[in-house]
């Protein structure tokens, strides 16, 4: 393996904006892209313009790049449209790479990472190994676990504390208000969703609207308000808020039609 | 901190609490292992292009239906596979087909038989296709609205 001994400069797409963060999966919605002296001396780190992931914001990225003049880009991937314009500008396009910033712009300096032609001739990178697998692994489960963990202990505190005779109470009758209240009971409680099938037969026996405990056992699995925050640090607040809203919505609808049509099955012996 | 000040006001029901989030540590270790090995597995074996062609933005009725099967028969609480889709969406799966796998999670098919001892087989099967079908519209407008396509 030869050394890379000349100046260059390399960007390298990242979650963060320093050496030590991992290398982005894909070059045109990473957090960062941070620009590299071959010596692993870090010389800018910029946001990167295309991470909203719009339609032509990857392109941004590419214009980026290709206005700082680099020569090399190290990333996880890159799509087929960004490295024919990156490469037609003589940047070299290196995908498939993994580890944090420093040790991949090291590995590349040491002529551990190449442009490698596939059979079919096109490009791709060097997959990693399994130590590489590992440690890349265990990064992700130590950045995500304090919030799992914390999440857990508050559903400990909810469970111990919210008497089920409580529950009961909290619906007042009427189709239309227990869909509704069944829903938001159901979206603030989680665990196994056996649970949700005992109380809810529960309440069913106490009187409680089938409306009212389908809404409830529907938005137990499906919408999970206490794990917001768990839910947004993996998958953006965006997304998380989105899905949890739309969720608790789908838990009434699917609670309406359910009992609807059920009853129009059974004649309304339900 | 919260667990300190509940503890010197009501300590029976704070160890209930402690307790009760120890048995779900304890029900998530089994997941937790399982999600780890997928993903060390799929960092060995599964460039991010291939991600891209099942489960990205083009993958079509295919990874529709990948997804909302894996949401189907995927096991354990939902807070396990937090770290599996965050590794996913990094490597370009949409964001409409992660929404999908986390709204199927509410079909769980090894709880069917309870389901139905406490409330007949009809109501189960209503159930479960109209919860299918919203988990796919939950699935197709969170992906619009993420990526700022409805407003």
């Amino acid at each position: 393996m030869k050394e890379i001994n000349e100046p260059l400069k390399v960007l390298v797409p990242a979650e963060g904006p320093d050496l030590k963060s991992e290398v982005g999966n894909r070059f045109g919605t990473s957090p960062y892209l941070l620009i590299v002296d071959s010596k692993t001396k870090l010389i800018e780190a910029l946001p990167n313009p295309g991470v909203s992931g719009q339609k032509g914001a990857g392109m941004q990225a590419v214009a980026l790049t290709i206005g700082k003049t680099v020569d090399v880009v190290l990333t996880g991937y890159c799509s087929p449209t960004a490295e024919k314009y990156l490469t037609a500008s003589g940047i070299e396009v290196i995908k498939g790479v993994r580890g944090t910033v420093a040790d991949a712009v090291d590995r590349y300096r040491k002529g551990k990472l190449v442009f490698q032609a596939s059979e079919t001739g096109k490009p791709r990178g060097r997959s990693m190994d399994l130590p590489d697998a590992f440690a890349h692994t265990l990064r992700q489960f130590a950045r995500i676990l304090p919030m799992i963990g914390g999440v857990i202990l508050l559903i400990g505190l909810f469970n111990a504390f919210v008497p089920r005779a409580l529950l009961r109470s909290f619906f007042p009758g009427g189709r239309g208000m227990d869909t509704l209240l069944g829903a938001c009971l159901g979206s603030i409680f989680a665990g196994n969703p056996i649970n949700s099938y005992i109380i809810g037969g529960e309440l069913l026996k106490r009187g409680v609207s089938l409306f009212g405990v389908t809404a409830f056992m529907v938005a137990w699995v499906s919408v999970g308000w206490v794990q917001l925050p768990a839910e947004t640090a993996a998958l953006g607040g965006r997304f998380a808020i989105a899905r949890n809203v739309l969720s608790f919505i789908m838990a009434v609808v699917v609670a309406l039609l359910t009992v609807v049509v059920l009853g129009f099955l059974t004649r309304g012996t339900y | 901190m919260t667990y300190a000040v509940l503890f010197m006001v009501a300590p029976h029901k704070t160890a209930m609490a402690l307790k009760g989030s120890g048995e779900i540590f304890t029900r998530m270790g089994f997941p937790l292992c399982l999600v780890f090995i997928v993903m060390v597995l799929m960092d060995l074996f599964l460039q991010p292009g291939k991600i891209t062609e099942f489960l990205g933005k083009t993958s079509g009725a295919k990874g529709l239906l990948l997804s909302a099967t894996a949401g189907i028969i995927s096991i354990g609480p939902i807070y396990a596979w937090y770290p599996l889709l965050k590794d996913l969406r990094e490597k370009g799966a949409a964001d409409f087909l992660l929404a999908v796998f986390l709204s199927n999670r509410a079909i769980k098919p090894f709880l069917i038989p309870i389901m139905i001892s406490y409330f007949g087989w009809l109501y189960v099967l209503v159930l479960t296709f109209f919860t299918i079908l919203g988990s796919i519209a939950v699935g197709y407008c969170v992906g619009n609205l993420v990526e700022g396509h409805l407003f």
